[in-house]
């Protein structure tokens, strides 16, 4: 069996993806052309409010998980790590540093505008202010102060936010002589939290025995949500996903035929070597849940579009206090009927892999669910070794199933 | 007869035991790269031992990195092979450290020899044979070698780094600014059972302890992980063929129980 057979979709509506990422990429470069904005992002900088304004965005990150997983990425971290940036680096940053130093001339059109929402990420800035350095582009910087209350998402921490979403309105404006107009931020709000809305619902489903969508369909099915929040193309694809899943359901149709362990994934995929959810599901292991899935889609309340886009920045899972993040892992935990837990400690995401032990505890100590932590890189696959990961996979399941 | 291969990164193990469990006779060949023709020489050289043809064996279950290239009826993972070796020899034992040429582990058994947990090291070789094999290449000394001249040593070396890589240019120092080469020697085994004691740390640590795996044949690293732990280790006879015993005990259950 070949690798991409290995790595393909399950569902039908999964395989429209590609065309879909590929057709965001070649109307970046039709924007290009027509000399309206692009602006380079970091994700969870709120799309839909670019979109309102006329800016087209575009994701580096997105860019680097997708070059990864077509088997491109190598190229672009050796162009960085020629340039000067250690290997130590996020790969994610690599890929795009990489990128902008070897001219620029594949998927990505140069930006006109560099955004960036630090929230989770401390990567982010820095790395914004090295593109800023070798592009001149202009940069703005947000800040999403880490989110220590649930009180926080309404409170002064969410008016600093709103502040600053006004005046990335504003020098939106003036750069580009555009005028922002509340009416269509409304819109792509409606749309946007219409998608997450049906994302989410999907992502119930997967409570269903046998499981009707895996971690083949969730890691690919997440990228409408990452860069075309707002857009009726994104609506459409969760309509046509709900739909299908829903049918599974309805058949009792799962990923895997005989369902032995219901597993929960906790990290970035690991976009090289995606073909190792195939290898749990040839040992009867599916991923019934991700909380990496899930928070790519937040609700938002068009009534309140700015205030609404604010907390969703602060919201994103990383830039929550720990223990309002492990308070939502562990009810998933009994809804999804977790049996295991894979936990991927990503060389790349200290703010992601600093905290898995804790929760592997709290997952071992109070639930008596067994982990398996394994130490890879999400995009580089320089930093993977198969054998010895498959290995633990192999030892992880075999000791599972004798339990 | 049963038999067990367990085809390790550095030796490919066969065992080959009666239908009590009994160890008939044993092998240790070198891996090399093919572990096809690493497996048939390690049997073959085990059948010679007791005498016996392919003919008298029932069922063979095959483990370690290259368990998927051996002929046998099916496979197991290190892990529970290591747990039912041991807790067939030791039932006393709860916490097995397994050191390999590739790969350290820690499990904790049941009373009933069943796996309650277990970590291995990350991808990186220090803590594992490989950083022993490594240095030894580098201070030209055989792997046997090492432990006689740990014995000798009255103050050994503190080596910072974790890093196969970077220890190999720290020992390099060291020699070149006139440390002896026993204290290096000393030094380098305390490094490996620092980094094997932190991994298993991650598990609780419950009495009796069982030391496995190649490297457990290593007196000087033995000497350097007691003191690290505070205990001294239960060592079986031939720590290096655990594995693969553990996997000819399965093989008779698996023929019992008509698997495969």
């Amino acid at each position: 069996m070949s690798l991409q057979k290995e790595r393909s979709s399950v569902l039908q509506t999964t395989r429209k993806i590609n065309e879909l990422i590929m057709g965001h990429f070649s109307r970046a470069w039709d924007v290009k052309t027509q000399s309206k904005p692009i602006a380079w992002i970091t994700v969870f900088t709120p799309v839909e409010l670019l979109y309102a304004l006329d800016v087209y965005p575009i994701s580096p990150e997105h860019f680097g998980a997708m070059c990864s997983a077509r088997g491109l990425v190598l190229d672009y971290l050796e162009q960085a790590e020629m340039g000067g940036y250690s290997e130590n680096l996020c790969s994610y940053s690599r890929c795009g540093l990489g990128y902008t130093i070897s001219g620029m001339n594949g998927l990505m059109p140069p930006p006109d505008i560099l955004i960036t929402f630090r929230n989770s990420c401390d990567v982010y800035v820095k790395w914004w202010q090295s593109l800023h350095a070798h592009l001149g582009t202009p940069l703005f910087l947000g800040e999403a102060p880490y989110v220590l209350t649930g009180a926080d998402l309404g409170n002064y921490v969410l008016d600093y936010v709103v502040k600053q979403l006004e005046q990335l309105i504003k020098v939106i404006e003036e750069k580009f002589g555009l005028k922002f107009d509340m009416e269509k931020l409304v819109q792509t709000v409606k749309l946007s939290d219409k998608s997450s809305d049906l994302w989410l619902e999907t992502l119930k489903l997967r409570r269903s025995k046998p499981c009707p969508l895996g971690g083949r369909d969730s890691a690919s099915d997440i990228f409408p949500l990452v860069v075309m929040q707002g857009t009726d193309e994104s609506v459409k694809f969760y309509e046509a996903l709900f739909k299908e899943v829903k049918e599974k359901v309805d058949k009792k149709e799962g990923v895997i035929e005989n369902e032995r362990f219901r597993l929960l994934f906790d990290g970035i995929w690991l976009w090289h070597a995606l073909d190792l959810i195939k290898y749990f599901e040839d040992k009867g292991a599916v991923f019934v849940y991700e909380p990496y899935s899930e928070a790519w889609a937040y609700r938002l309340d068009a009534s309140k579009p700015l205030e609404s886009i604010a907390r969703k920045i602060l919201a994103m899972g990383l830039n929550l206090d720990i223990d309002l993040r492990i308070e939502s892992f562990l009810d998933s935990i009994k809804e999804f009927q977790v049996d295991a837990a894979v936990l991927f400690s990503n060389r790349s995401c200290k703010s992601w892999s600093a905290p898995q032990l804790v929760t592997a505890d709290i997952l071992s100590k109070e639930f008596n669910i067994p982990y398996l932590l394994f130490e890879a890189d999400m995009a580089d696959p320089r930093q993977y070794s198969e054998a010895q990961i498959k290995n633990r996979i192999d030892a992880f399941l075999e000791v599972l199933g004798e339990a | 007869m049963y038999v067990g291969i367990d085809a390790g990164a550095s030796a490919t193990k066969a065992v080959i035991v009666n239908k009590d469990g009994e160890i008939v006779s044993y092998a240790i060949v070198p891996s090399g790269i093919n572990f096809k023709a690493s497996s048939e020489g390690a049997l073959t050289k085990a059948l010679k031992l007791s005498d016996l043809s392919l003919e008298g064996l029932l069922y063979t279950v095959s483990t370690g990195y290259g368990r998927a290239l051996v002929n046998a009826k099916s496979t197991s993972s290190e892990i529970i092979c290591i747990s039912r070796g041991i807790h067939k020899l030791f039932p006393l034992v709860r916490t097995i450290i397994d050191v390999g040429g590739q790969d350290s582990k820690a499990i904790r058994i049941a009373e009933d020899g069943r796996v309650l947990d277990f970590v291995m090291n990350d991808k990186c070789a220090a803590g594992t044979g490989r950083f022993l094999e490594v240095m030894s290449n580098i201070l030209e000394k055989p792997i046997e070698e090492l432990s006689k001249l740990h014995f000798k040593s009255s103050k050994p070396i503190k080596i910072s780094s974790t890093c196969t890589v970077f220890a190999e240019s720290e020992v390099i120092s060291q020699i070149s600014q006139g440390s002896e080469i026993e204290d290096v020697i000393a030094g380098l085994h305390e490094a490996v059972a620092e980094r094997i004691y932190n991994m298993s740390s991650r598990i609780r640590f419950e009495k009796d302890v069982a030391l496995t795996g190649g490297v457990a044949k290593n007196q000087g690293f033995v000497d350097a992980l007691s003191k690290k732990i505070k205990l001294t280790p239960t060592l079986p006879e031939e720590p290096q063929i655990i594995c693969a015993y553990g996997a000819a005990l399965a093989a008779i259950k698996r023929h019992q129980e008509g698997v495969g």
